[in-house]
């Protein structure tokens, strides 16, 4: 069981406020945090890294104390066991992939957990090269297998897949899941798209301005308790245009371009970029297999 | 024949001097980019000051530090038997100052400029900051290093007003070439002040070449 | 979306599906579900709800006699017409609750529908959602 308490003074464009959250999560879960930019999701991660350190609070990992500000406890951050995956790679420019995994290992002889790493996150091919010539999502892999070389006992990864084109991420999206479950490995994601947090996490806690609004299952806290439709989707939406006495608004679901009608009163608060949860009794969907209807006419 | 020991001394003096410099200045540099120390502030300036400051007042300075009638002078003279005003170890340790913030800033800057997270992440992986600075954070600052210490270098070779005020003009011991060539205008002997200056004026623009031209093919080849 | 509060009156369920009766304004209103009490705890008499229906999906009637199988038939006051090239948007006033039903142009012409006119607005059991905030 993991639970971190943090209590830490914040500064910011809009000026000052405090950082006071507790939450707990236990070795096989996977939460995100959720929240506007800079409600502080970023600090949160280095907080528990200690990479900062709190005005006061406790970090607490199964036996292990990482912070304790009554008890005067304060582990530096190259003795926390994490593995923090950056925004922005911090792979290593001056070594080649394999440098940069092998500066990571512990035990210099686990060769074969090194290996075993480098087969999961398939950069077996990479290894030779440096890390400017690697893609985006090469880079990214790369600083996930770093991050799990090291053996960590919570893996902490800051908006990982933010740069990443949909495809990309869904892909790496597996990745983190696949290593999550083969390792019980603790993790905490910072992410604001709210499909990628209904794809990975178990736990979620919505952040404003330093604290915690709500909490709890990803329906719990994104939506309505309880709504009896049940054809639904979240996505995004592309753009809401007028037509007639309606509005037609196209939604990106998954790959998907879907257009809903919406009435002015629907759409007076959305805007495109929004998140949007797309509902609809399982009464209407037609089922059609592919083919079954040569030219389609909605 | 022309004396071409004072060549020699020169290169001498300026290679001991970086490679002292480049000792110190690691730490030093490191400290300065990393810290949120009030003290920064006052370090940077002294670092610096050098640069602004006429070589002839930290010469005077120095000069009166290191006399034996004065307080540091006469406690190297006694304890150590080290006597520091014209004599080659006095102008090593005035070079080093002098030419502190050539090797410093480039150094600094270059530390500065890299991402924090370069740092944030080697600790992470639970590196200490000696294996961080030696593995991660210098092998990246290389065209810095490179800019540091020929800078260092050319700047020791090429000073005059600091050597000349504490270190006199001891053929052998002080006599480097700038002095020299100094020397020889004075008793119009325009001969040997050519061959001085000409030497200096090859090495130096070959040494400045060859850096600037690998910096120059080092940010093309990380750039493709 | 329109948007109604009502509280659960009874419930019947059979297999996956329940029908739940919503009193609203008096009114029962009805909607058949894919839950069942055990499935959503919400599916409870007495539990105060949102029956939420598409703009659409209301039909209106205007002198309406005769037997319908619609079961949701809210007597309403039209308050306004919107008039479009191919749609109407017909604002409603249910008991001073405000509902919106579009449907062609055509069907507003046809019925002659003007501000003030008394009409049905029929919504099916299967186009209503149940929700709890």
């Amino acid at each position: 069981m993991i639970h971190i308490q943090l209590n830490k003074k914040l500064k910011s464009n809009k000026g000052t406020f405090t950082l006071d959250i507790d939450f707990t999560l236990s070795s096989n879960e996977l939460l995100t945090i959720e929240g506007h930019s800079g409600a502080g999701k970023t600090t949160i991660l280095r907080l528990i890294a200690g990479l900062i350190y709190p005005d006061d609070g406790r970090i607490e990992l199964d036996d292990e104390i990482w912070f304790d500000k009554k008890n005067n406890i304060s582990l530096p951050a190259k003795k926390r066991k994490v593995g923090l995956v950056f925004q922005d790679y911090a792979l290593f420019p001056n070594m080649n992939i394999m440098e940069n995994l092998e500066y990571a290992l512990v035990d210099k002889k686990d060769k074969n957990y090194l290996n075993e790493i480098i087969d999961i996150m398939e950069i077996g091919d990479l290894v030779e090269r440096k890390p400017d010539t690697l893609s985006g999502g090469q880079k990214q892999r790369v600083a996930l297998a770093r991050a799990l070389v090291r053996k960590p006992k919570l893996l902490l990864l800051d908006e990982p897949l933010s740069a990443l084109d949909t495809e990309m991420r869904s892909k790496l999206q597996d990745y983190i899941l696949k290593i999550h479950r083969k390792y019980n490995l603790a993790t905490i994601l910072v992410s604001h798209d709210i499909s990628e947090i209904f794809k990975m996490s178990n736990k979620v806690i919505r952040i404003v301005d330093g604290k915690i609004i709500s909490q709890g299952s990803v329906q719990d806290v994104f939506q309505e308790k309880y709504i009896s439709g049940k054809f639904r989707f979240t996505g995004e939406i592309l753009n809401i245009e007028k037509d007639d006495v309606v509005y037609i608004v196209s939604v990106l679901i998954g790959n998907n371009i879907v257009k809903v009608i919406g009435c002015e009163e629907e759409i007076k608060e959305l805007q495109p970029g929004d998140k949007v949860i797309i509902a609809s009794k399982a009464f209407n969907p037609l089922i059609i297999k592919p083919g079954f209807i040569s030219k389609k006419v909605e | 024949m022309t004396d071409l020991n004072p060549i020699l001394l020169s290169f001498e003096l300026a290679g001991i001097t970086t490679f002292i410099l480049l000792i110190v200045s690691v730490p030093l540099a490191y400290w300065l980019s990393t810290t949120n120390n009030k003290s920064k502030p006052v370090v940077d300036t002294f670092v610096s000051m050098p640069l602004v400051l006429p070589p002839s007042v930290l010469g005077f300075y120095l000069l009166v530090a290191f006399s034996p009638a004065n307080f540091l002078g006469a406690f190297l003279q006694n304890i150590f038997n080290v006597r520091l005003v014209f004599s080659f170890e006095g102008l090593i340790i005035a070079s080093i100052i002098y030419s502190l913030p050539f090797m410093v800033q480039p150094l600094q800057s270059g530390l500065e400029s890299l991402p924090r997270s370069l740092n944030e992440a080697a600790e992470t992986l639970g590196k200490g900051r000696l294996s961080i600075l030696f593995n991660v954070l210098l092998p990246n600052i290389k065209p810095s290093l490179l800019t540091g210490i020929v800078l260092s270098f050319a700047h020791t070779i090429g000073e005059f007003g600091v050597v000349l005020m504490i270190g006199g003009n001891i053929p052998g011991k002080t006599r480097v070439a700038s002095i020299a060539i100094y020397d020889e205008v004075e008793s119009l002997n325009y001969h040997n002040a050519n061959i001085y200056a000409l030497i200096l004026f090859l090495i130096t623009f070959m040494i400045l070449l060859t850096v600037y031209y690998t910096n120059h093919k080092y940010f093309r080849a990380g750039k493709t | 979306m329109n948007k109604l509060v009502g509280k659960i009156d009874s419930i019947r369920t059979s297999g996956n599906l329940s029908i739940a009766g919503i009193l609203v304004n008096l009114d029962i209103m009805k909607a058949v579900l894919i839950e069942t009490p055990a499935t959503a705890p919400f599916l409870k008499k007495g539990e105060t709800i949102n029956v939420i229906f598409k703009e659409t999906e209301v039909s209106l009637a205007k002198n309406f006699s005769g037997k319908i199988s619609l079961q949701n038939k809210l007597n309403c006051r039209i308050l306004s017409i919107e008039n479009g090239e191919l749609l109407s948007k017909v604002i409603l006033d249910y008991k001073g609750e405000k509902l919106i039903s579009i449907i062609t142009q055509f069907a507003v012409e046809d019925m002659d529908l003007k501000p003030g006119d008394e009409v049905v607005a029929l919504i099916k059991t299967n186009e209503v959602i149940l929700s709890q905030e």
